[in-house]
């Protein structure tokens, strides 16, 4: 953080997470410490919950998207007839495309949903948290 | 059922506006946002408005909300926050959805302001996560502090498309190009000029062919097209890129409207459909006002002058205040919403291709082209000019309705005159005492100042900095070009932070002196 | 009548696309191709295409795809998406779950204000 890319030189940084994985459970490169404008900005507590039973931090209140985009989720889900890959795409709750299965509900718009601690979020494949191969 | 004087529906810069405008009046008014914040995008917005004055320009978005928060909470409007509406019916009856359950107001007036939605493009790949809209990068850096992606590729050359690159850019993410289908770009060209500055190259004429990745974006092809929009075979340009950014345009959220019955009418200039309605936001449907983009998409100063404007009619609607006096009122908004919509930018003029201003200047070819303007173009704008010492050098080459310069300079150096599209101009035999206000009050942070002749074969250029950390005094690195390229070397030898320049600070960099009007950037190395 | 209505006009035979199989209803998986088909299957308004093919049907109620549907129905029709009526709007604009529309909650819980 803190530098401003200019692509001057064509410099790249190295992405720091995988795809469609997890990062490590605290990696906080997603995370803008400092904002130029903003400065640092007010959070919740730092609190625990799983994605597909791993444990993950993220803070609470924030919309659990956030908490999965900063520990470099990519994938919220798979679409029920081609079984595709989709994430955010639209982040204020219009698109549905983000939505998981949160504490054994399917279909919550993880965009706009805050986070609590302990909470179960799951991949969602078609409706279930049930993997295609396991419907 | 409970009853309102007024019920608003979305809490944005226009319904807040209207609000605040009807509430001190003493309607009883009650706004409801389906979102868990209010400000509608103002939040998103974290760069200087655009305007005059009146028009709080010079202000940043978010901070306008603040202030239109406190407003409405002084005027006694009810915010009601999470609260969906989900339906409009006959009589104006509002269906709202909070928490868990369904409850039904009745207004007797309703003003919908509910903003607009993002339009999106199509090609292969674009289902992949990792392609977002521009409003999503903007949800996630400036309301969540998360970084959207690390390496950005930006779809789309209009304001928002601009305004959000720069603000990836100050969050720390790349942006590797901004692409735009049109053959030229769409917003305006200071906030163009400001990316383009930092490095960012940009892309007319071109869109993508294919966003590349198995379960998320991993790169992206763009191809130049012609004038069909058809590609022209070989000219791909690949990009490794962890995210796509979508900023296509807006339509106007327009559903509930609709659904009450309002005459819609199908209007390109206005972005899609959109309710027919007067100048002030009275629909076909007696006590149905709307104000904001729903009515046609603009900018949230104009926005929060249409929501003024329902609030008002509706207050008059109600018995509220008599017809005087909502026309006094109305007349005088009518005017400075006027005075916003005036320029090359102006809602009469979209589509339309300007080649000059109104001074009768040639419109900078290399600026729409390249969104920046060239050495070779900059000299005929009547804010740049020369002379011994430190003096402005105002790039501001489009009539856009824009005057903080003007009062920022407490000296009288700049003037724009009584009409506020003019281009600035440098007032002769002013004397400038390089305080730098004009730099940080510049919201296209157009102005720099320039020392061009220090007498030992060096220039002085003081530009606008909004990015961390700022470099300190003494590093050493390159003057970058309006092009963002790298002409020549540079030290730093002042940084200044004000709190009157409101977080723009101020890097003076030394450079050789044929730079001194070159040079408008600076990368440390 | 206008162009829409009239549908004894001749809008030619169906002619595959390279871009057929782009996906342009992103809740329900609809394709460019399968809407474009469904022009020539004689669905020539937007109410028709969406209980033909469910697009718009989904999660999101057609938020995304609303425009691009309109765009592609047009193009085939040969009019401009100006012309052609959006699809209707109904209650509710938001996703929502069955037990939560039914909830009508009792007047005296709503937020507060005065009584009619």
């Amino acid at each position: 953080m803190g530098k401003t890319g200019f692509g001057i030189s064509g410099e790249r940084i190295a992405a720091a997470v995988g795809a469609a994985g997890i990062g490590k459970e605290t990696d906080m490169s997603e995370r803008i410490k400092e904002h130029p404008i903003l400065g640092v900005q007010e959070k919740g507590r730092l609190v625990r919950f799983t994605y597909d039973g791993k444990e993950v931090e993220g803070y609470e209140g924030e919309p659990i998207a956030a908490a999965l985009k900063a520990a470099g989720v990519m994938v919220h889900r798979y679409t029920r007839k081609e079984h595709k890959p989709r994430g955010i795409f639209c982040a204020i709750g219009r698109c549905t495309d983000c939505v998981m299965v949160v504490d054994g509900v399917p279909n919550v718009r993880t965009c706009i949903t805050p986070l609590a601690e302990g909470m179960k979020v799951c991949t969602q494949y078609g409706v279930s948290e049930k993997p295609f191969e396991e419907q | 059922m409970k009853r309102y004087d007024l019920i608003i529906v979305g809490a944005g810069p226009s319904g807040l506006s209207a609000g605040i405008e009807a509430a001190k009046k003493g309607l009883r008014t009650v706004v409801f946002d389906e979102n868990e914040k209010p400000g509608g995008q103002l939040f998103k917005q974290i760069h200087k408005f655009f305007g005059s004055k009146e028009h709080r320009a010079k202000v940043r978005g978010y901070v306008i909300g603040q202030q239109l928060l406190e407003e409405a909470d002084e005027a006694g409007v009810e915010v009601v926050l999470n609260a969906t509406v989900i339906g409009l019916y006959q009589d104006k009856e509002v269906v709202v959805k909070r928490g868990g359950q369904i409850e039904h107001y009745k207004g007797n007036a309703v003003i919908i302001a509910t903003g607009a939605a993002e339009n999106m493009v199509t090609f292969p790949g674009w289902t992949l996560p990792g392609v977002i809209g521009a409003g999503a990068a903007q949800t996630m850096m400036n309301l969540h502090g998360v970084l959207p992606g690390k390496r950005v590729l930006m779809l789309g050359s209009g304001n928002v498309g601009l305004v959000v690159s720069f603000q990836l850019e100050q969050c720390g993410c790349e942006v590797v190009a901004l692409v735009d289908a049109a053959p030229r770009v769409g917003g305006y060209g200071v906030h163009a000029a400001k990316v383009a500055r930092t490095g960012v190259p940009f892309y007319l004429s071109h869109t993508i062919v294919e966003a590349e990745g198995t379960d998320c974006v991993t790169g992206v092809t763009i191809a130049e097209v012609d004038n069909a929009f058809h590609f022209i075979p070989g000219t791909e340009k690949h990009f490794d890129v962890d995210t796509i950014c979508l900023a296509v345009g807006l339509s106007p959220m327009s559903q509930l409207l609709k659904m009450a019955g309002c005459k819609m009418v199908d209007d390109p200039k206005k972005g899609g459909q959109v309710p027919v309605c007067d100048p002030h936001g009275r629909t076909s449907l007696p006590g149905v006002y709307v104000a904001g983009d729903v009515a046609g998409i603009e900018e949230a100063s104009s926005a929060m002058i249409e929501g003024r404007m329902a609030g008002i009619a509706a207050a008059e609607f109600l018995g509220y205040i008599g017809k005087d006096e909502m026309e006094s009122e109305l007349a005088s908004l009518d005017k400075a919403l006027d005075g916003l919509r005036q320029g090359m930018f102006a809602p009469q003029n979209r589509g339309k291709q300007i080649t000059e201003t109104e001074e009768g200047i040639e419109v900078s070819q290399n600026l729409l082209l390249h969104g920046y303007v060239a050495d070779d173009e900059l000299e005929r704008y009547p804010g740049v000019t020369h002379k011994a010492g430190v003096h402005p050098v105002i790039e501001c080459t489009q009539n856009i309705p824009c005057n903080p310069c003007q009062d920022a300079c407490k000296k009288g150096c700049i003037s724009i005159g009584s009409k506020i599209t003019s281009l600035p101009i440098v007032v002769e035999g002013s004397e400038c005492i390089n305080c730098g206000m004009c730099v940080a009050g510049c919201s296209g942070q157009a102005i720099f100042l320039v020392d061009e002749d220090c007498g030992d074969g060096t220039a002085t250029v003081t530009l606008p900095y909004e990015f961390l950390p700022p470099p300190e005094v003494g590093t050493r690195g390159k003057g970058l070009g309006r092009d963002g390229k790298a002409v020549c070397d540079a030290e730093v030898v002042s940084v200044k932070s004000m709190k009157a320049f409101d977080k723009t600070n101020l890097l003076t960099i030394r450079v050789p002196k044929e730079y001194a009007m070159k040079a408008r950037f600076f990368k440390a190395v | 009548m206008n162009s829409v209505n009239d549908r004894s006009r001749d809008i030619g035979p169906f002619l595959p696309g390279p871009d057929d199989d782009m996906i342009i209803c992103r809740c329900e998986e609809i394709t460019k191709g399968e809407i474009r088909q469904a022009v020539h299957d004689g669905m020539w308004t937007l109410t028709e295409i969406r209980r033909y093919l469910r697009t718009g049907m989904g999660l999101c109620q057609g938020q995304t795809c609303g425009r691009l549907v309109k765009g592609i129905v047009a193009r085939e029709l040969g009019i401009s998406p100006a012309e052609l009526e959006p699809a209707t709007s109904r209650v509710p604009m938001r996703p929502i779950e069955m037990e939560v529309f039914a909830n009508e909650v009792p007047e005296e819980k709503e937020v507060g204000s005065y009584e009619d």
